[in-house]
């Protein structure tokens, strides 16, 4: 392979870092003296041009490759899934436009698009160099923009506890993947697999699975590694927590499949019920679990609404890391449906939750009583993604679930196998079903608090929450859009 | 008597836990570093010693790459005290209370 073709077959990504370095230099070169909110403005036009550019590669270049022992692999669903991380990735960019937390513009777009490149290469490789690399590139840029709003103290908290988490989590990754490759002399994914046959039951296997487990538990959220989210999501700036939210999730649920499913399916065990077999399967079981039931009851007594987004992102991640459980076919259309529609909806969240953040200073659930109407629009947009996201049919929250848990129980060696697990996410759904309402009823039956003029929105954000929701229902009501891609 | 694989995962495994022992145990975050640290060298050195003892050289070269990684994660990492210090004037653990459950 030469360096034209090598560059061919990574496009979307060049375009992106281009675009980035782009951004950089204009903002030093250009913009310095403009005030914040035009810097913004020129800064987001440059980013949209590039990840427009990347986004047209994404949909028309290479979709087939399978380069130097798995390091970058391209399949139809993998360069699809980069299109959603790119548009994901714009929709962030576009929650920046009228906001002003910063000084340094060309500093926050930049990171914001190299985290989105390291997403990139994290769902396009199978060998675990280049998944090591692109989660720390993915890490590191994130860890940075959470910590970019100066003005508050609670911005550089955050950033430092996701650090302290997210470092010991590299920690625990490098370890298990260094026992992986001890183990079965290879880094490259199918050769692991072949050896885990033979070996899947060595207690090195045992213990490399569950160093690789901790570390990607740190960075879905699940319980027991999920304390830095609450306080990342909180004190992030909005646009920040929304991609910590969506595009970092979407590209670790991926990377996490793959690596269990094609990587270790040799040391799976059995997590079905009273028929537990040491290996992944019964720690994922329990992971899951444990979120659900975590996140669910501990969202029930927060009042803020960033925390109330953190601890829902708990449950999902248990509810996603059901449909890591089923068998190989059924297991990744579902999951990337599930945590595709996911990420629009919280991104669409964290940006309603930015504009009642400028109208009221905080992020308490009772600033919302009476957006409806302050603001009919976006308060029929946060009925959609608050709904979608307790499950209701026919938004796409529902379908998501219904997918996973279809693949779940159709898993295993019969049908009542996973079906505990089935039944825990059922009643925890209705439980998630109470708070979800209870954000609602302050925006339909509260009264508004003081300031009852129409809430000042720009037109870019109003745009893209817009859109987010009408993709959510749409979705909802054609759920084949999407899942088509992902089969 | 010559070290064999056994010898260099032991170590490894104790430098693995005493990292982590200093990043749960200790309260000031310059030490808590170089826990991270200490964790991800311990995976360096499990992967140069397989890569020894299976006789290929992927597990060097992956080392090479994650020394730059924990170079750029120190740098994070620092930025990141330097910019709380800034605003509270302490480096410890206890004090990082605003947000709370």
């Amino acid at each position: 392979m030469d360096y034209p073709g090598l560059i061919k077959l990574l496009a979307p990504e060049c375009v992106v870092v281009l675009t980035a370095l782009a951004v950089l230099f204009a903002d030093v070169k250009f913009w310095r003296g403009l005030p914040n909110g035009r810097r913004f403005g020129r800064g987001v036009t440059l980013s949209t041009v590039g990840l427009m550019a990347a986004a047209l590669f994404a949909e028309f270049g290479e979709n087939s490759a399978d380069v130097l022992m798995g390091t970058l692999v391209l399949t139809p669903v993998s360069q699809f899934l980069k299109l959603v991380l790119l548009l994901l990735t714009l929709a962030t960019v576009w929650l920046c436009g009228d906001t002003d937390f910063t000084d340094h513009v060309g500093e926050f777009l930049a990171l914001l698009l190299l985290a989105a490149t390291g997403m990139m290469l994290l769902i396009s490789t199978e060998n675990l160099l280049m998944i090591f690399v692109s989660l720390e590139l993915v890490s590191l840029s994130l860890y940075v923009i959470t910590a970019f709003n100066k003005r508050s103290s609670r911005s550089a908290e955050a950033a430092l506890k996701y650090f302290l988490f997210g470092g010991m989590a590299a920690g625990f990754t490098l370890f298990g993947f260094s026992l992986l490759y001890g183990l079965c002399g290879s880094i490259h994914l199918p050769d692991i697999a072949l050896a885990l046959n033979t070996k899947g039951s060595d207690p090195l296997a045992r213990a490399a699975v569950v160093m690789v487990l901790a570390g990607f538990g740190f960075k879905i959220a699940a319980v027991p590694f999920h304390f830095w989210a609450p306080d990342a999501y909180e004190g992030a700036p909005a646009p920040a927590a929304a991609f910590i939210a969506s595009g970092s999730k979407v590209a670790s649920f991926f990377i996490l499949t793959t690596l269990l499913q094609s990587g270790m399916p040799g040391a799976a065990g059995s997590g079905a019920w009273k028929a537990f077999v040491p290996g992944w399967m019964p720690i994922v079981a329990i992971l899951a679990t444990a979120s659900m039931v975590f996140g669910n009851l501990a969202a029930l007594a927060q009042s803020g609404l960033r925390r109330l987004l953190a601890c829902s992102a708990i449950a999902h991640a248990g509810y996603a890391l059901l449909a890591v459980l089923a068998d190989p076919p059924d297991a990744k259309p579902a999951l990337l449906y599930y945590v595709t529609t996911y990420a629009m909806t919280l991104v669409g969240m964290f940006g309603l939750v930015s504009v009642v953040e400028r109208g009221h200073g905080d992020d308490s659930i009772g600033r919302l009583a009476g957006l409806s109407q302050r603001s009919p629009l976006l308060a029929a947009c946060l009925s959609v993604f608050s709904l979608s996201l307790a499950g209701v049919p026919p938004l796409s929250g529902f379908f998501g679930k219904f997918y996973v848990f279809v693949a779940l129980v159709k898993s295993g060696p019969s049908y009542s196998s996973h079906f505990w697990l089935a039944l825990v996410a059922i009643a925890m759904s209705c439980v998630s079903l109470y708070y979800y309402l209870q954000v609602l009823k302050q925006v339909w039956v509260g009264e508004p608090l003081g300031d009852t003029r129409p809430a000042k929105v720009s037109a870019a954000l109003t745009f893209v929450v817009a859109g987010l929701a009408l993709g959510v229902v749409l979705l909802g009501c054609a759920p084949e859009l999407l899942l088509a891609h992902f089969r | 008597m010559t070290p064999g694989l056994n010898h260099y995962l032991v170590v490894s495994g104790l430098l693995f836990s005493l990292g982590l022992l200093g990043v749960l145990g200790r309260r000031n975050l310059l030490i808590i570093y170089m826990g991270l640290e200490l964790m991800l060298n311990a995976g360096n050195l499990a992967l140069v010693s397989f890569s020894r003892f299976n006789g290929n050289l992927n597990g060097q070269v992956m080392v090479f790459f994650t020394i730059t990684v924990a170079a750029a994660e120190v740098a994070v990492g620092l930025a990141l005290i330097v910019a709380l210090y800034r605003k509270r004037q302490t480096a410890h653990v206890e004090d990082l209370t605003t947000l709370k459950f």
